[in-house]
């Protein structure tokens, strides 16, 4: 199916020759005609490490990782540009790879002509490249500067070419290397819009960036690499916490050694340096504990904690997600205003929902505790499951309290808007 | 032939690059593509000056002097000149390479096809003295010369398959450039392109210059561009023999290290 992306096992080992590594595979070129298997050595630095990964069509997965994590390495591998040491990369339909703005364009040669090549080396025939051009012209918005030599053009024109010639290619899948941050805010607004409308057409995205909110806000799904390893695949949300934490982690790490490393409780769902540990994670509604809330009725979520160690700096929050992964409602007391003082002992915070007006179905709970800067005491995914009812099958995640009016007497009766409050 | 496959399959491509390395090269120049008239024109001249009034070399079958050279000299100076750019296409064009998705064998391709049509614009030049010397009843008009792009052929193979060659292995070695000037310096002295090989008097030299591959396709050449007849079939098969084997050496290789290539350019 076109736009699915299949990654098995995939390990990518750059050769690392010095110096005289490569005299003497010259040496040996000459001499004994072994330049091959020269070039081929198994030792390097291993900059991806056995990576799996499933991309479905239309989905939109980031990659985020510290530096030299094997992001960008991954999705040269994806692209094609470069080929994995071992293990199997299958990509079905057209990639662009928007790994640099312009790369390749020529400077002393015509933004048109530019625009050509560059159209061409994404697979376009010459005729394609033609019809779309004026479309690749409004989007980048240089007017005249078309026919002048890129060498003439601002830096935010050259991007702004590059991106629009990138785009207009109309890929299956398409790959973005941190290229979004080098224009300007309103370069950065258009193209995540245009982003945005390929997604709607169904084009699978693949993205690495280290704006965490970027991702969150892209990518229905994030893999955090590390040293070229898988660390946590799952929503974009939770990846980009675990991320956020084991950076702030390492800092904290860095600055004394006052805070415990954060380590994995359960793979993949929960992780925390255990400075603090959630006990439970439960509901209730009407002051009696619940599994099964209908929808209308108020809702309180119960956390039950046991500090270990004593902290001043932290902070609860929660996430509310469908059971297949969107993402419902989130709050932490940072964004609430609310401002810690200092947590010990064992103890129960709550969070009261007045009238739950999400839609029936199941739902699932994040749950978290964690330092200002993102380190996690202790981050739980999918702590507690809730069910919500209804009499009536609202569709969405929103069922909210509403009655439907009108002037003229169409309709008989009533009607039993939000039916079971 | 994989190698060959891929061209094919991009050469829309291929134009359109070898068109923007033209452009490129003229752009900005205030006689543009005249140049490629140009230089080999003023060449000639020097030559016809050189070799007329300060040196008068008497060798059979190479008179006019100047002329014989200069037939010699342009397929020359288009083979040279493409190997000598090939060392260095895969590392300028390394940008697009490693952030573009594009078959690596289209930059030797796109160099060694320009030179091919800097070769091309220069032959008026040759048409024009060949046309003038005829009508001085200096040198008989070779009509062979419309047979001129067979013996391209030739060269072309390979021009083409020492350039894959070079080109990858620039990328690993980059001092590649310096061996491939030097070698192409001993080569244009080990070829009878300034000289016949009737002017050599030592069995052996003659024996090893007969050796040279270039040999049989520069014979080949010129033949057709200056002396107006059709080389032998031996020596025909002899130069399409060395363009075949030369460009199936090269694209091997050149296939041997393609995986190696975007990650070291």
């Amino acid at each position: 199916m076109k736009g699915r992306v299949r990654l098995d096992d995939v390990r990518k080992v750059y050769r690392r020759l010095a110096m005289r590594g490569r005299l003497q595979s010259l040496k040996g070129a000459l001499l004994h005609g072994d330049l091959v298997r020269g070039l081929k050595a198994n030792e390097g630095f291993v900059a991806v490490d056995g990576v799996s990964l499933d991309v479905a069509p239309g989905e939109a997965v980031a990659l985020i990782g510290p530096n030299g994590s094997g992001k960008s390495t991954l999705l040269k591998l994806i692209s094609g540009i470069l080929k994995p040491t071992s293990g199997t990369v299958d990509v079905d339909g057209r990639v662009t790879a928007l790994i640099e703005l312009g790369a390749g364009f020529h400077p002393e040669i015509t933004g048109r002509e530019n625009v050509l090549i560059n159209g061409m080396l994404l697979g376009l025939s010459r005729a394609e490249v033609e019809t779309k051009l004026d479309e690749i012209i409004r989007f980048a918005d240089i007017g005249e500067f078309i026919d002048q030599p890129v060498k003439t053009y601002s830096s935010g024109m050259f991007v702004r070419l590059g991106f629009a010639v990138s785009v207009a290619a109309d890929p299956d899948i398409l790959l973005i290397d941190e290229v979004l941050a080098v224009g300007d805010a309103a370069f950065t607004r258009r193209s995540l819009d245009r982003i945005a409308r390929m997604r709607r057409e169904g084009v699978t995205l693949i993205i690495v960036s280290h704006d965490l909110d970027l991702v969150g806000h892209l990518a229905d799904r994030a893999v955090y690499l590390k040293q070229g390893r898988v660390v946590l695949e799952g929503l974009a949300d939770t990846a980009a916490a675990r991320y956020r934490s084991d950076v702030a982690g390492d800092e904290a790490g860095n600055e004394a050694a006052s805070a415990a490393p954060v380590r994995v409780i359960e793979e993949g769902r929960r992780w925390g340096n255990g400075d603090v540990e959630i006990l439970k994670v439960s509901f209730s509604s009407g002051g009696v504990a619940m599994r099964v809330i209908p929808s209308g009725a108020d809702c309180t979520v119960h956390i039950a904690y046991k500090v270990n160690r004593p902290v001043t700096d932290f902070g609860f929050g929660l996430a509310w997600h469908r059971a297949d992964g969107t993402s419902v409602a989130g709050h932490n007391t940072f964004l609430d205003g609310m401002e810690p003082v200092r947590l010990e002992g064992e103890g129960e915070m709550r969070c009261h929902y007045p009238v739950l007006d999400l839609a029936p179905g199941d739902y699932v709970i994040d749950a978290a505790i964690h330092a200002r800067e993102g380190l996690a005491y202790d981050y739980w995914c999918q702590a507690a499951r809730l069910r919500v009812t209804s009499a009536v099958e609202w569709p969405g995640v929103w069922a909210p309290d509403h009655r439907w009016e009108t002037d003229r007497a169409v309709f008989s009766g009533e009607g039993t808007a939000s039916p079971t409050r | 032939m994989e190698a060959l496959r891929v061209l094919w399959r991009h050469r829309a491509l291929v134009v359109v690059l070898v068109r923007r390395e033209l452009a490129a090269r003229y752009r900005a120049s205030l006689l543009g593509y005249f140049w490629s008239l140009l230089n080999p024109l003023m060449l000639l001249a020097v030559y016809a000056v050189v070799f007329t009034t300060v040196f008068k070399p008497r060798m059979a079958g190479a008179q006019p002097y100047a002329l014989f050279l200069f037939a010699g000299l342009l397929p020359w100076l288009f083979f040279s000149g493409a190997l000598l750019d090939a060392a260095v296409t895969l590392v300028d064009n390394g940008s697009l390479l490693a952030k573009v998705v594009c078959p690596a064998e289209i930059f030797p391709a796109v160099t060694v096809l320009s030179h091919l049509v800097h070769h091309i614009l220069a032959l008026p030049v040759l048409l024009v003295a060949l046309a003038g010397c005829a009508a001085a009843g200096w040198h008989p008009f070779p009509w062979t010369i419309v047979l001129l792009p067979l013996a391209l052929i030739p060269w072309l193979l390979t021009a083409g398959g020492l350039a894959l060659a070079i080109s990858a292995l620039a990328v690993h070695f980059r001092d590649i450039r310096d061996l491939v000037a030097n070698l192409l310096n001993l080569l244009f002295f080990g070829t009878p392109i300034i000289y016949t090989l009737h002017g050599i008097h030592s069995h052996v030299l003659w024996e090893l210059l007969r050796l040279n591959p270039m040999t049989g396709l520069i014979r080949v050449y010129r033949s057709l561009a200056f002396g107006g007849y059709i080389a032998g079939p031996l020596e025909w098969v002899i130069a399409m023999g060395t363009g075949v084997i030369v460009w199936l050496a090269g694209a091997w290789l050149f296939g041997r290290l393609r995986d190696t290539l975007v990650e070291a350019v």
